[in-house]
């Protein structure tokens, strides 16, 4: 059996601290947004909690802008591997996308590269909620510097966190259930990230196609174990 | 106890502050003692506006005429509103009603999140960054709940300020509006009947609600829309996680082959797996 490197030991290590940052993120955040939460866990609690979410927000911002500051290479990769122009394949593939991941699999899907069109609408969208829930962010940690506390720009900034946090744990839910291989025909997916990076050849041919053949006939991510 | 209210007569204001100062000292309120603290504007108003403590300010309007200016006054302070959009948002719980209508913010629960600050229509409540606690006008309640007048009303020398019994103050207010119109100032208008299911704070506004800064019609739009995106939020996770659980249990018997790629021939090969 052989094996295709496919995410970097950079990009796992970015990914566990991101995980990390987010989850505590939406545990603490959850409990401000929640009155009832709010309300069970109690005020010192929540003064707790209200730390861990700066330190954790100051992770989840600076994590990614020094990945890209260490690791230019690995961006540029990334960046041109979300951005590409659609063919009919990704357009039939976001077509059946959603029976396919509903009614169990049935459907036959067409290659895909290295990023599913399905994926870069899904982590596009996740990547562009968490810029606007970052910046809203730093201006509710700041108020002062954007005019203070009631301003117009801090209350919509306090609206749009909400609404991204809630837009970010629903991509969140489904990026799990997806990116862990919850769903059977991603079963093994979660060794992506979680594991050593590595995908087998059965599993590459199937959810990347197109990417899997180039990699295959390169041969230098390519190993047997 | 029954409810009541605070009663402003615009008519009988000649802003002379007794009113800010005795809230401070009441609720002993630090004021600035260094020069030139306040920003000159040239009006006469000042300080320019509430802070974590400055509960109750005049505000000042000074509109010019052919001669002279109209000076419209207007009490600057909370309205202890009966659907009051900073305690619906609150998420510990820090705000609520007394019996009396008044509005007050428990300091020990506060966590200074900030979200009455974003949600009041008049932006009464004013976030202390050192403290990290939100404040406003309590409406003197430890002295209200003793029988006293806030205390804001009881140094009011001209008696533009009175507390009693709402209705009493609502028809009092109304009966001063009546005379007023009928005094020659056409545009007289009562505020806080019913605005926000009624204020604790009445005005009477002698040269009607515009001239003196008041919000036509206020509306607790931003809690509402929290209201709206707490439920819809629970709503889509809940969705998601159901949908997906049924897509879970439709690929349970999801299997398929062995892929290998033959680079030679450019073919994938699937072989079935026995299982």
């Amino acid at each position: 059996m052989r094996y295709i490197q496919r995410q970097s030991a950079f990009a796992r290590g970015l990914h566990w601290i991101h995980t990390i940052a987010c989850l505590s993120l939406f545990a603490t955040g959850l409990m401000l947004f929640i009155p009832q939460v709010a309300g069970a866990v109690g005020v010192a609690t929540l003064n707790g909690a209200r730390l861990v979410h700066r330190v954790m927000a100051a992770i989840f911002i600076g994590a990614p802008i020094l990945g890209i500051i260490i690791n230019p290479k690995g961006f540029k990769h990334f960046w041109k591997s979300m951005v590409f122009k659609w063919d009919d394949d990704d357009k039939e593939f976001t077509k059946k996308f959603f029976p396919y991941l509903l009614f169990g699999a049935k459907q036959h899907m067409p290659p895909q590269r290295e990023q599913k069109s399905g994926q870069v609408v899904a982590d596009g969208a996740i990547v562009i909620f968490s810029i606007l829930i970052s910046l809203t962010g730093i201006v509710l940690v700041w108020p002062a510097t954007f005019g203070g506390a009631g301003s117009a720009m801090w209350t919509w900034s306090l609206l749009l966190h909400d609404v991204s946090m809630v837009l970010l744990s629903v991509l969140l839910i489904a990026h799990i259930y997806i990116g862990a291989g919850i769903f059977k025909p991603y079963r093994g997916m979660g060794r992506l990230m979680f594991g050593d990076g590595k995908v087998s050849e059965t599993d590459a041919l199937y959810h990347w196609g197109t990417w899997a053949k180039e990699e295959l006939r390169k041969g230098d991510k390519v190993t047997t174990a | 106890m029954a409810e009541t209210a605070i009663k402003y007569d615009s008519s009988k204001c000649t802003a002379c502050k007794g009113c800010q100062v005795a809230c401070k000292q009441w609720n002993q309120l630090p004021s600035p003692l260094l020069a030139e603290e306040y920003e000159f504007t040239k009006s006469f108003q000042s300080p320019l506006d509430l802070s974590p403590n400055t509960w109750l300010i005049i505000n000042f309007s000074e509109v010019k005429q052919d001669i002279g200016i109209d000076w419209n006054f207007m009490r600057n302070s909370c309205f202890h509103c009966t659907e009051a959009a900073c305690e619906m948002a609150c998420p510990v719980g820090a705000i609520s009603h007394k019996d009396n209508g008044a509005v007050v913010i428990d300091e020990e629960k506060c966590i200074g999140c900030r979200y009455c600050v974003a949600s009041c229509p008049f932006s009464v409540p004013r976030w202390d960054e050192a403290r990290n606690k939100t404040f406003k006008c309590w409406q003197c309640f430890d002295r209200t709940s003793a029988g006293r007048a806030p205390a804001c009303v009881s140094t009011c020398p001209t008696g533009a300020l009175e507390f009693g019994d709402r209705d009493e103050m609502v028809a009092a207010a109304k009966e001063r509006v009546a005379e007023l119109k009928a005094a020659g100032f056409t545009k007289a208008e009562l505020y806080g009947e019913t605005e926000l299911g009624g204020l604790h704070t009445i005005v009477v506004a002698h040269r009607g609600l515009d001239a003196h800064g008041l919000k036509r019609d206020p509306k607790i739009g931003v809690t509402e829309f929290w209201q709206l995106l707490k439920p819809l939020g629970g709503i889509a996770a809940a969705a998601t996680v159901g949908g997906l659980g049924f897509s879970f249990l439709m690929s349970a018997k999801y299997k398929r082959g062995e892929f290998t790629y033959d680079e030679a021939t450019d073919t994938v090969v699937e072989k079935e797996v026995e299982k």
